[in-house]
C-alpha cells in the first residue's frame, strides 16, 4: 500500500513532465479554451441576450466542463502509445503496483485540466463573469470537474485496452464525445431545447457537472441541486475507474 | 544453485496453439543460457511466463527460488527484463527513465543516483544522462533499455532477442556488455536468439527450441561435436527452383551407401553430407556425381554449426526459417500435431 502511493506519485510526475515538454501541446491546451469562450460568446451573444440570457454567465461553466471532458477523454491514447512502444510490458516486469498505472495516468491528465479551468475562470472574469460563491465556489468547481475527468479518463483507458488500436479508439471517442457535448445545456439554456434532448440531457453526467458548476457560479449554494451533481459524478468517477482498472487486469498484462 | 528451473512449462493460446509445449530446463547461477530457435518457436512466450507477464496454462517454474505464479512480486523484484522492443520513454531523459525504474524497485534516491552513475559507465552512455531519449540513436536506445534492466542489481536478466535488428557494431557492443554483466557483476543471463553465431559465441549452454518443444540442450561445442567430422553442403543450380527437390532426391540416392557418408540430411534448398574427413570425401562426391551426370552448383565444406544441430533434429535450417514468414506454417503444424 505504501508502494502503491509512491508508485502512483512517480508516474504522475512522469506524465505531467512529458506533457508540458511538448510546447505545441501546451500552447493548444491553453489557447483552445480561450478561443471557445471568445468565439461562442461572440456568436451567440446577441441572439441569447435578446432572449434575456447573460451568455458569459451561461456559457463559461460549460466551457470549463467541456475542456475537462475533451482533455480527459483522450487519456487512453497515451496508454496505447506505451503499449505499442513496449513501455508498458517493460514496466509490468517490475514490482510496480498494477493499480497505480491507470490511476497515475488518470490523475496526470487532470493536473493540466485544473490549470486550464483556472485560466478559463480568469478570462471569463475579464469578460464580465460574476462568481456568486466566490473562491469556495471555484474550489468546489475544481472538485466537480475532477470527478467528471476521472470518470472520462478511466473510460478512455478502458476503451483503449478493449480495442488496442489507436484508429479504433479515435473513431469511438469522436463518436461518443461530440453527441455527449451537444446533449447538454452547454450552448443554450434547457428551456430552448426540444423535449427529447431535454430528457436525454438528464441522463448525461456532463450535464450534472455543467448545471452544478453553473449553479454555484450564477446562483449560490443550492444543496438540492448539488447533492444530485455530487452523487451522479461520484458514481461516474467510480464507474470509469473501475472499468479502466478492470480492463487493465483483463487485457493489460500481455 | 539453479537460477531457473521449469517443470513441464506449457502455454496454450486461443485456437489450441501450443506455443510452449511442456519444456523442462535448468539454468545455473552465473551462466549465459541461450534459447535458440526460429521465429515462432516459443522463445518469447517462455520468457514472458518466466518474468510473470503471462501465466502458464500448465506446468510450473521457479525463478531464483521463487514460484512464478505464487511469488510473482518476489520474482519481479529479483529479475531484469530487456524486451525485444526498446521500451524507453522518448520524451524523458536517460536519467529520468532510469530514476523512474529505480523507484519502481523501491530504491532510495542515493542508491538510484549511485547505480545510474555505474550503469551509464557500463553501457558507455556517460554524458548523455540529461539528453532526451528522442535524440538518442537506435543503438543508444538499446543500451539505455539494457541499463534499465540493471538498475536494481538483479540476479538474473532476461533478454529477448537482444541484438535483433542491430547493426554489427552495436551487436558486438551488446555482446561485450552481456559478457561484462556475468563476469564483473555475476548476473545470470537468459537470452533468446535466432542467430546461431550469437548462441555459439556468447552462451555457456543452449537449448534448441522448435515448435514449442526443446529438442536438444548442451554446451554449443558438445552439441556440435555430437554431429562429428565435417559437413559438405551441396546445392543445385540456384536459378531453377523446380528441379531442386529432384536434385536433392537424386543426390541422396546416389550417395547413400557410400562408406564416407556417415549421414545424409536433405533440407529445403540443399543437402548436407556428414563425413569424417572432407578432404578425401569431397573429391569422391564430385566424381560420383559427375559419373551420374548430376550438376552441382556449389559445394561448401564446413565444421558442424548449431544450424547443423538444428537440421539434424528438425530436418530444416534456422537460416531457411528466418527468410520466410514461419509463423503460419508453424501454427498450422502445431495444431496439426495437436489433433
Amino acid at each position: 500500500m505504501t508502494y502503491f502511493m509512491s508508485d502512483t506519485w512517480y508516474q504522475i510526475v512522469r506524465h505531467v513532465r512529458t506533457d508540458i515538454r511538448i510546447p505545441v501541446w501546451l500552447f493548444v491546451n491553453i489557447v483552445q479554451p480561450m478561443l471557445w469562450l471568445l468565439l461562442f460568446t461572440q456568436i451567440f451573444k446577441s441572439t441569447m441576450e435578446a432572449q434575456g440570457v447573460n451568455y458569459v454567465q451561461h456559457f463559461s461553466p460549460a466551457v470549463i466542463v467541456m475542456t475537462v471532458m475533451f482533455g480527459s477523454v483522450w487519456s487512453g491514447m497515451g496508454l496505447l502509445m506505451d503499449i505499442e512502444k513496449g513501455v508498458l510490458s517493460k514496466m509490468l516486469a517490475t514490482p510496480v503496483s498494477r493499480m497505480s498505472i491507470i490511476l497515475a495516468r488518470v490523475t496526470g491528465s487532470m493536473v493540466m485540466l485544473i490549470v486550464q479551468a483556472l485560466i478559463i475562470f480568469g478570462i471569463a472574469l475579464i469578460l464580465g463573469l460574476n462568481i456568486a460563491t466566490g473562491v469556495p465556489g471555484v474550489i468546489y468547481t475544481l472538485f466537480l470537474i475532477t470527478l467528471l475527468g476521472f470518470g472520462f479518463a478511466g473510460l478512455s483507458c478502458g476503451l483503449a485496452l478493449l480495442f488496442r488500436r489507436q484508429e479504433t479508439l479515435i473513431a469511438v471517442i469522436n463518436f461518443i464525445a461530440l453527441p455527449v457535448m451537444f446533449l447538454t445545456s452547454s450552448f443554450v439554456p434547457s428551456r430552448f431545447l426540444p423535449r427529447w434532448i431535454d430528457t436525454i440531457r438528464q441522463l448525461n453526467p456532463v450535464e450534472y457537472a455543467i448545471s452544478g458548476v453553473r449553479s454555484v457560479v450564477t446562483d449560490s449554494w443550492i444543496w438540492d441541486d448539488q447533492w444530485k451533481a455530487l452523487l451522479v459524478l461520484s458514481l461516474w468517477m467510480l464507474a470509469g475507474i473501475a472499468f479502466g482498472t478492470l480492463m487493465f487486469r483483463k487485457r493489460g498484462e500481455n | 544453485m539453479s537460477m531457473i528451473e521449469t517443470d513441464k512449462l506449457t502455454k496454450v493460446f486461443k485456437g489450441n496453439v501450443r506455443a510452449v509445449d511442456g519444456v523442462d530446463f535448468e539454468v545455473k547461477e552465473g551462466e549465459i543460457f541461450g534459447f535458440l530457435g526460429p521465429n515462432g518457436a516459443g522463445k518469447t512466450t517462455t520468457i514472458k511466463m518466466l518474468n510473470t507477464l503471462i501465466a502458464p496454462t500448465s506446468g510450473s517454474a521457479k525463478v531464483a527460488g521463487y514460484d512464478i505464479e505464487k511469488q510473482a512480486t518476489d520474482v519481479r523484484a529479483t529479475i531484469g527484463y530487456v524486451a525485444q522492443d526498446v521500451g524507453v520513454d522518448e520524451h524523458s531523459t536517460g536519467k529520468e527513465n532510469l530514476t523512474l525504474y529505480g523507484h519502481f524497485y523501491h530504491l532510495n534516491k542515493a542508491t538510484i543516483n549511485q547505480r545510474i552513475k555505474e550503469i551509464f559507465e557500463l553501457v558507455d552512455l556517460v554524458g548523455y544522462e540529461k539528453k532526451m531519449v528522442k535524440t538518442y540513436s537506435g543503438g543508444m536506445r538499446k543500451r539505455l533499455d539494457l541499463a534499465m534492466g540493471l538498475i536494481h542489481n538483479p540476479k538474473l536478466v532476461f533478454m529477448d532477442e537482444p541484438t535483433t535488428g542491430l547493426d554489427p557494431q552495436t551487436r558486438a557492443k551488446i555482446w561485450e556488455y552481456i559478457r561484462k554483466m556475468t563476469s564483473e557483476l555475476g548476473i545470470t543471463i537468459f537470452l533468446t536468439t535466432h542467430y546461431l553465431e550469437e548462441a555459439d559465441q556468447l552462451c555457456n549452454r543452449v537449448a534448441i527450441i522448435d515448435l514449442g518443444k526443446i529438442i536438444a540442450t548442451g554446451t554449443p561445442s558438445d552439441l556440435k561435436s555430437a554431429i562429428g567430422g565435417d559437413v559438405i553442403t551441396l546445392s543445385p543450380d540456384k536459378g531453377d527452383e523446380a528441379t531442386r527437390p529432384q536434385f536433392i532426391a537424386d543426390v541422396q540416392k546416389v550417395l547413400e551407401g557410400e562408406s564416407f557418408a556417415q549421414r545424409i540430411q536433405p533440407a529445403e534448398e540443399e543437402l548436407a553430407v556428414y563425413v569424417n574427413n572432407a578432404k578425401t570425401a569431397a573429391p569422391a562426391i564430385m566424381r560420383i556425381l559427375a559419373d551420374k551426370g548430376i550438376d552441382v552448383e556449389t559445394l561448401t565444406i564446413s565444421h558442424p554449426s548449431l544450424d547443423d544441430v538444428f537440421l539434424k533434429y528438425t530436418g530444416k535450417t534456422i537460416r531457411h526459417q528466418e527468410g520466410k514468414e514461419s509463423s503460419f506454417t508453424d501454427i498450422a503444424r502445431r495444431s496439426e500435431r495437436e489433433k
